[in-house]
């Protein structure tokens, strides 16, 4: 599995990645949309685990821009945030919402799950 | 002064829901990194088990990150407090510098890349006797609406001025331009109408001036109303006969 995490919480993404390459999964980060859009171009990943609030462009945009130039990504959602309002979710009814702080077992189920089932 | 007390009230509890929100969204982030920096401790514990050696710097940067991480928690905890004793005394005298201070770090909360600078935070203004909570509401609006109008990473400059008039200005500019075209909205003027706060709009500059008066009639009837509902504990009696005797 190759997951590119996206995340304005540089800390938190590093060390996520540490852990989940530890666990085997080839992983990247960014730490903004702009940068994502850009390696997305460069590289074939098979999920990008995207924060919905981030500066400039949000999880919910970036999803739309990243499935134009890689159709075959699947995307997870996380927040910092303790429940995902209505006007926060996506208008796809499959998609998955994960609350901060993660539980890294359960990130590369739902990860799992998503590529699987797509 | 129904209707202001209903604005007040409506108003407030709302500004009080954004910025509780946007606090926990913080801490719920600080949480999230030492929750992996914590787990990540523990992958380290398992690998050692498994008698697979790693570099004992790791662990000295997990214990670095959790110290800083719990230190950035401690920060926003005592911005939480400042920011829920600010409804204590309704109407009183404040130093304006902290009201700006603890009001900006709030706004950052909220808007992620957005900075916030106070230009000359060693000025010496005068106290001002209007309603703390409010006005924060009021600071925390503009700023707002300045991330939005310099977007992303945008750079915002406040500083504060003597003013002609008895109180206090605080000036907000952008080195990327402000677009203060759009600067009509109701909530502020409403706000900004029962603190006697008046605004000055620069667009050739791209700045936009706010005076806050050292006191006004409104506010002075308010803190009388209120004084009455919370049984006259709050301590307005005592300024407002000082601003009678000035």
């Amino acid at each position: 599995m190759k997951v590119i995490i996206v995340d304005d919480e540089q800390k938190f993404i590093k060390m996520l990645a540490k852990r989940l390459v530890m666990r085997g999964i080839e992983t990247d980060v960014v730490d903004s949309g702009e940068k994502a859009i850009k390696k997305i171009g460069l590289t074939d990943y098979d999920i990008a685990v995207l924060d919905i609030k981030m500066p400039g462009i949000s999880g919910l945009e970036l999803k739309k821009e990243l499935a134009t130039i890689a159709p075959s990504l699947k995307f997870l959602f996380v927040t910092g945030h303790g429940t995902v309002n209505k006007s926060e979710k996506s208008s796809e009814k499959n998609d998955i919402y994960l609350s901060k702080p993660l539980d890294i077992e359960i990130l590369i189920k739902k990860m799992n799950e998503v590529i699987k089932n797509g | 002064m129904d209707k202001t007390s209903n604005f007040i009230n409506t108003e407030g509890i709302k500004f009080f829901g954004k910025v509780n929100a946007s606090i926990s969204h913080e801490l719920k982030n600080i949480l999230a990194i030492i929750s992996e920096t914590a787990g990540f401790l523990n992958d380290l514990a398992d690998l050692a088990k498994k008698g697979k050696g790693f570099k004992i710097s790791l662990i000295e940067e997990c214990s670095d990150s959790i110290a800083e991480d719990i230190q950035r928690g401690f920060t926003t905890i005592k911005q939480m407090n400042q920011f829920a004793h600010s409804v204590d005394i309704p109407i009183k005298e404040i130093d304006i510098l902290e009201v700006l201070q603890l009001t900006v770090k709030l706004s950052e909360f909220l808007s992620f890349s957005n900075s916030v600078k106070i230009k000359n935070s060693d000025y010496e203004v005068q106290p001002v006797f209007t309603c703390p909570f409010l006005l924060q509401n009021l600071i925390y609006q503009i700023l707002i609406f300045t991330y939005e109008s310099t977007g992303s990473n945008g750079e915002i400059h406040v500083r504060l001025n003597s003013p002609k008039k008895d109180g206090v200005d605080l000036v907000f500019s952008s080195p990327l331009q402000l677009n203060l075209k759009n600067f009509s909205n109701t909530k502020i003027k409403e706000t900004a109408d029962i603190l006697g706060v008046e605004f000055n709009i620069n667009q050739s500059l791209h700045e936009l001036t706010i005076w806050i008066p050292s006191s006004c009639n409104q506010i002075v009837v308010l803190a009388k109303e209120l004084q009455i509902d919370s049984n006259g504990d709050n301590g307005v009696n005592d300024i407002l006969k000082n601003i009678h005797n000035k």
